[in-house]
């Protein structure tokens, strides 16, 4: 491939002896080839010459030229040599300069492009053929401490930097404003040469250089001439962009021409930029294009919100992302957004239904629901479940479920509703149980349930309402009851599940027992026609209370009762049985009517009906008498009764056996609830809910002291709600209370000479 | 394969893997382009193909390998057999291994130099090489003191 002309320029290499001036003589021409027209190639013969022309200089031992009288140490040669290669490469641009004189813009580029392109590969060439000079003197040179002496190809590029780029830089930095301007033109949408401006922008990296380490990539120029103005630019640029934008278009497109201008700006880093720009540049777009208009797009997001505005949520979403603070303001707002739309739902529900006592479980936690599922979905699609938005999601959620229009001032509503609701799916009967989504209902519930502050209130209605559940064996199955439960244990720990586990265990044992005993009066006696099943049910975890009156067990069942209680009594003895009448019921049969009809009635019904096995008529004092049931009760049994037509009462005081009874069912079931029962209820569960939490807050604060042993007033006050606020909002007043309490106990004291410290008592 | 001319026109036949340990004859090679043109070069390749597969160091090698490579003066048995050869001929491969920038032979041929040397008084050094004592007592001192400052450890 090598020209013969080129060889002949080389063939006679100058004697190993030769002095400076002819050994750079015949250099100067090898150098000039290179340089100027090493694309007419060169043979392994010059090649040879040359190097051998520059081993030859370095290595004879003589002195040429003057002597460094600083000297230390043997003497290497090579400066003179450096020093006109130096020489050299200034010449070399004088012509270049004059071409660059009348270019402009991208015709400049390009002669600068071809020329740096033409140089750095003669460069290359020259450092190898100048290797021994670089093995050597500049070796020896840098490690005396000579930073300004570069191996070869190090000092063409600082050659290049002083006497030609700075030069033309000089000029209103004229490469760089080229630059500048054929990317702004990209940005305008045309069509540039992005392998010419990376080739360009790549030069400048080149050209720095670190004078201690010249390997080392160095910044300076490229940050100096280029990156700067160019983050100026772009700054500029966008900015009048994004005001001339906005002024005639809509949030939602501005929003999109942000997201494609910074996607572009990434783009343009991959295609013909540094990557340490990206830092700089991103983040300046970003402030320009994001932040200068953020309270603009904080002010939209209400309108996207309501109009669902799903993809535009998105892009807002992950452009204010990008900046510091850029989301909070969003998720504040939609917080709000929430928070309106859960009362707003509510408030709509009290307003068609009229009145919020009489508001139905379901048709509450349904709409509570769909505004919660509404906008979890928004977060999830919206906002990426960011967590940010999911806490204020969640901080909106307590909020609605806790206190609207329905729930009034009350803290106990919402927790009485929903655990209501939770009752209605877990009976018998329930639709939802036929659909098989009971699961997916009782999740929902959940959902609800982490919302709600007063868990407690919860608990105990949803106790009761266990209790009642399996007492009367309307449950739907013991599967979803334990689901349920396990669900509850997993939000709120064992704890709070505990009670309503062992309600399930005495249900279990219960049926034993009546196995059991049934069994064993089958063994004794042959006597029982009665038959009989009972419940054992620990006092402690069940919300039942007994009669708080007498009552004459009738002596149809004496003898059962009795027969178990003795057998209670061997089986566990020391245990008191207390019998709730008014929980149990029974099965009549009747014998004075043509057709024989099954009575299901509760106990004091049945112990009023048998009282008729004797008498026709009674007076109101004589079934008193005969049961000891409570008046006001019995009243009410008796009321039931005559509404069912079993009893006839005419006169007042006075009721008789009907005699023409007659009903369409064989099995009658007269066991209804009693109506100052029902609202009772309500109140004796609050009540019931007012105990447990005093001693909760007791028990916690006696544990916290146990832990710490001494602790300043407001800060145990401070720990007590924040260890209880799992369970329900404790009022100050009664966390004070509870402490007045337990000092009064001493439990704990007041530390000598303080006046706000408490102690623990071990 | 490329062809090696030496000094006094023999020609070798050699394989470019093999020539390529002298950095001097890879960078010509990437530089001119490979050729059937002879490469005139007064050298021999017994060495080079001895070493053949051998990583060839780094064109900037780090400073912590420098340092191992300067102290220890150890040479391999292969190594020594093939610098077992008189002074002259010794001294003929230092001076090519540095011209052909064959960085691990100048390294043997220096180092079996510092073995000669090592232990011996500086009549005996002179004797050695044949070395004409040329310095007055009185410059002696200073002048070695100056010109073996660079080999101090600093």
């Amino acid at each position: 491939m090598a020209s013969s002309s080129t060889s002949d320029a080389f063939i006679s290499a100058p004697p190993r002896t030769a002095d400076l001036e002819e050994t750079w003589a015949f250099l100067t021409k090898g150098v000039d080839h290179i340089m100027n027209k090493l694309d007419t190639g060169m043979d392994f013969p010059s090649y040879t010459n040359l190097y051998t022309t520059v081993y030859n200089y370095c290595t004879s031992t003589k002195m040429h030229g003057k002597t460094d009288s600083n000297r230390t140490g043997a003497n290497l040669v090579g400066a003179d040599l450096y020093v006109k290669l130096q020489d050299y490469f200034v010449e070399h641009f004088k012509s270049m300069k004059e071409k660059t004189a009348g270019l402009q813009d991208e015709e400049l580029l390009r002669y600068y492009a071809t020329e740096w392109d033409r140089y750095t590969t003669g460069a290359n060439f020259l450092n190898r053929l100048f290797t021994y000079l670089n093995r050597y003197w500049v070796k020896r040179e840098r490690d005396e401490g000579k930073k300004n002496v570069y191996q070869v190809y190090t000092l063409a590029l600082a050659q290049w930097k002083q006497h030609f780029f700075l030069p033309i830089q000089k000029e209103d930095t004229k490469l760089a404003s080229a630059l500048l301007r054929l990317i702004e033109r990209q940005r305008n949408g045309e069509v540039i040469d992005q392998g010419l401006v990376k080739k360009v922008v790549f030069s400048f990296v080149s050209l720095g250089l670190d004078n201690n380490d010249p390997i080392k990539e160095c910044l300076d120029v490229y940050k100096e001439h280029f990156e700067t103005p160019f983050i100026d630019a772009t700054e500029k640029y966008y900015k009048k962009e994004s005001d001339t934008f906005l002024a005639s278009n809509t949030v939602s497109e501005y929003l999109k021409k942000a997201e494609d201008r910074l996607r572009e700006e990434d783009d343009r880093i991959e295609r013909y930029l540094h990557t340490k720009t990206r830092k700089e540049l991103i983040s300046k777009c970003e402030d320009v294009l994001i932040r200068e208009h953020s309270e603009l797009m904080w002010e939209s997001f209400q309108k996207l919100l309501d109009f669902d505005q799903d993809e535009d949520l998105q892009r807002m979403y992950a452009l204010l992302s990008r900046i510091p603070e850029g989301l909070e303001p969003l998720r504040k707002r939609f917080e709000g957004h929430v928070k309106q739309a859960g009362l707003a739902s509510i408030s709509k529900l009290i307003g068609e239904g009229g009145n919020a006592d009489t508001i139905d479980p379901k048709v509450y936690v349904d709409a509570l629901l769909e505004v919660h599922k509404k906008n979890s979905e928004t977060v999830t699609r919206s906002f990426k479940s960011e967590a940010g938005f999911a806490a204020s999601l969640d901080k909106a959620c307590r909020e609605f479920v806790n206190r609207n229009t329905a729930t009034g001032s009350s803290s106990t509503k919402s927790p009485e509703l929903i655990a209501k609701h939770a009752d209605m799916l877990l009976r018998k009967n329930n639709k939802m149980a036929e659909e098989e989504d009971l699961e997916g209902a009782l999740n929902r519930v959940m959902v609800l349930f982490k919302y709600l502050e007063d868990k407690d209130v919860f608990q105990t209605f949803y106790t009761t309402k266990l209790s009642k559940r399996l007492i009367h064996g309307v449950s739907a199955s013991d599967e979803s009851e334990a689901s349920m439960i396990s669900k509850l244990k997993e939000a709120c720990g064992f704890e709070y599940t505990n009670k309503l586990q062992r309600m399930f265990t005495d249900m279990s044992l219960s049926k034993d027992l009546t196995d059991s005993f049934k069994e064993r009066m089958s063994q004794n006696h042959d006597d029982m026609d009665i038959t009989f099943s009972v419940m054992v049910l620990g006092t402690n975890f069940w919300p039942l209370n007994p009669p708080p009156h007498e009552f004459v067990i009738p002596a149809e069942i004496l003898t059962t009762y009795d027969r178990f209680q003795k057998y209670y009594q061997t089986k566990h003895s020391g245990r008191k049985l207390t019998w709730l009448w008014n929980y149990s019921k029974n099965e009549l049969r009747t014998n004075y009517l043509n057709q024989k009809y099954i009575l299901m009635t509760s106990s004091y019904q049945m112990a009023v009906l048998v009282l008729y096995n004797k008498n026709e008529t009674m007076s109101l004092d004589e079934i008193f008498a005969a049961t000891s049931i409570g008046k006001d009760i019995l009243t009410q049994v008796l009321a039931l009764l005559v509404k069912a037509k079993i009893l006839i009462n005419e006169e007042s005081e006075q009721y008789d056996l009907n005699p023409g009874f007659k009903s369409k069912k064989i099995r009658v079931n007269l066991n209804l609830p009693i109506k100052a029962e029902v609202k009772q209820e309500s109140n004796e569960v609050l009540k019931a809910v007012d105990e447990d939490r005093k001693y909760a807050i007791q028990a916690t604060i006696v544990r916290i002291m146990k832990a710490r042993k001494t602790m300043k007033n407001q800060a145990l006050i401070q720990e007590v709600i924040s260890q209880i606020s799992h369970r329900f909002a404790p009022r100050i007043p009664d966390i004070k209370k509870a402490i007045e309490t337990l000092l009064e106990k001493e439990y704990i004291e007041r530390v000598d000479g303080s006046k706000d410290t408490f102690a623990y008592v071990a | 394969m490329v062809t090696l001319v030496t000094s006094d026109n023999e020609k070798f036949n050699a394989e470019k893997e093999v020539v390529e340990r002298s950095v001097l004859i890879k960078n010509m090679l990437e530089d001119v382009g490979e050729s059937d043109q002879p490469i005139p070069l007064p050298m021999f390749l017994e060495y080079c193909e001895h070493h053949r597969g051998e990583p060839l160091p780094a064109p900037d090698a780090d400073t912590s390998q420098d340092d191992t490579r300067k102290r220890t003066t150890d040479i391999s048995e292969w190594d020594q057999k093939f610098i077992t050869v008189d002074q002259e001929m010794l001294f003929e491969i230092i001076l090519a291994a540095n011209y052909l920038d064959i960085k691990s032979l100048l390294d043997v041929g220096c180092k079996t130099v510092a073995n000669m040397i090592k232990g011996k008084t500086p009549e005996e050094i002179r004797k050695l090489f044949n070395i004409v004592n040329d310095f007055t007592p009185r410059r002696r001192c200073a002048q070695i003191k100056k010109e073996n400052e660079w080999a101090e450890d600093r």
